[in-house]
């Protein structure tokens, strides 16, 4: 029990994240188990090069995270089609971010569409936020 | 005949001066109404107002519903999942919320269908809007600190309040176009 209640504290104290994002990865990496027999736990260096390779978006343009992220999470980006400025993404700079699982779950299906044209697995998706709480 | 030349400059300024000044009070006066309908009183429309400005005003302009007709607006709701080539799908709940909101003030004027023919999904489509950036020539507008028509606030600097009066435009770097 006591091994238990450390293990999520690591857990927690490790993820920038609010507990209801915290309960949603956990649902995540329980699909991801379910989709892929293998799977073994989140993996920023994975979710780094989803966020930062260039693919053939919806638009039949390449297109990365980056593009309106930038690499540096931790300044502000600008959408590349409108030039509106996107408050950092980390939630070291910017405590809103992973607060809102209703707010995770829009952006996640929405710009995997927009770089990928497709929806992320939920091993993906778990790896990308693993990322971004990293950063 | 200098003096003559002198008179006729200072009526032709006198004109234009008269002319300019009540374009601009015409113009105040349109969008002061239009601006009043969308000003939020209760509780339930500052947080539909807020919602849509969330939403809408992630990656944009939360553009002033009065800006477009009905059948724009559900035109463009419709298909959110490809917003001139970005997904915006909202979840369920909030799709009705704003779509209501957006069409309960939408343009009573329906004269805002394309040039073509076709139901405007951009506002810089519509023909009053073609008509009043007449003047504004394709650099001005392609220039990275305006991106494009969408980027309203760029030169309108009380967009976001609902204003657009001439007085209060300045476009970056062409400080002095109308001079």
């Amino acid at each position: 029990m006591k091994y238990l209640a450390f293990a999520f504290l690591f857990s927690t104290s490790l993820m920038a994240a609010s507990p209801e994002v915290v309960q949603y990865m956990n649902e995540l990496s329980k699909t991801a188990k379910v989709e892929n027999s293998s799977f073994n736990g989140f993996d920023a260096a994975r979710g780094k090069d989803i966020f930062t390779s260039t693919h053939t978006g919806k638009q039949g343009k390449p297109m990365a995270c980056t593009s309106c992220h930038t690499t540096n999470l931790t300044n502000s980006g600008k959408n590349a089609l409108t030039g509106k400025v996107i408050d950092p993404l980390s939630p070291r700079t910017n405590p809103q971010r992973l607060t809102s699982t209703k707010d995770v779950t829009k952006w996640l299906k929405r710009n995997f569409m927009d770089v990928y044209a497709r929806e992320g697995t939920a091993q993906e998706k778990g790896d990308v936020l693993t990322y971004i709480m990293k950063n | 005949m200098k003096t003559l030349l002198n008179l006729s400059l200072a009526a032709m300024i006198l004109t234009g001066g008269a002319f300019l000044y009540a374009d601009d009070e015409r113009e105040e006066h349109e969008h002061h109404r239009s601006s009043m309908v969308a000003q939020p009183v209760t509780p339930q429309e500052k947080s539909t107002v807020a919602l849509y400005t969330k939403e809408c005003g992630a990656c944009h302009m939360a553009y002033q519903p009065q800006f477009l007709p009905k059948r724009s607006w559900e035109k463009t709701m419709k298909m959110l999942d490809n917003h001139f080539g970005s997904d915006a799908t909202l979840d369920p709940q909030d799709h009705k919320t704003i779509q209501n909101y957006l069409v309960s003030h939408a343009s009573k004027n329906d004269q805002m269908s394309d040039i073509k023919g076709n139901i405007a999904l951009r506002i810089s489509e519509t023909p009053y809007f073609i008509r009043e950036h007449r003047e504004v020539s394709k650099k001005m507008v392609t220039q990275p600190a305006v991106k494009s028509f969408a980027n309203c606030n760029a030169c309108h600097t009380q967009a976001t309040n609902g204003s657009y009066r001439e007085r209060e435009v300045r476009i970056p770097n062409y400080a002095h176009w109308e001079e």
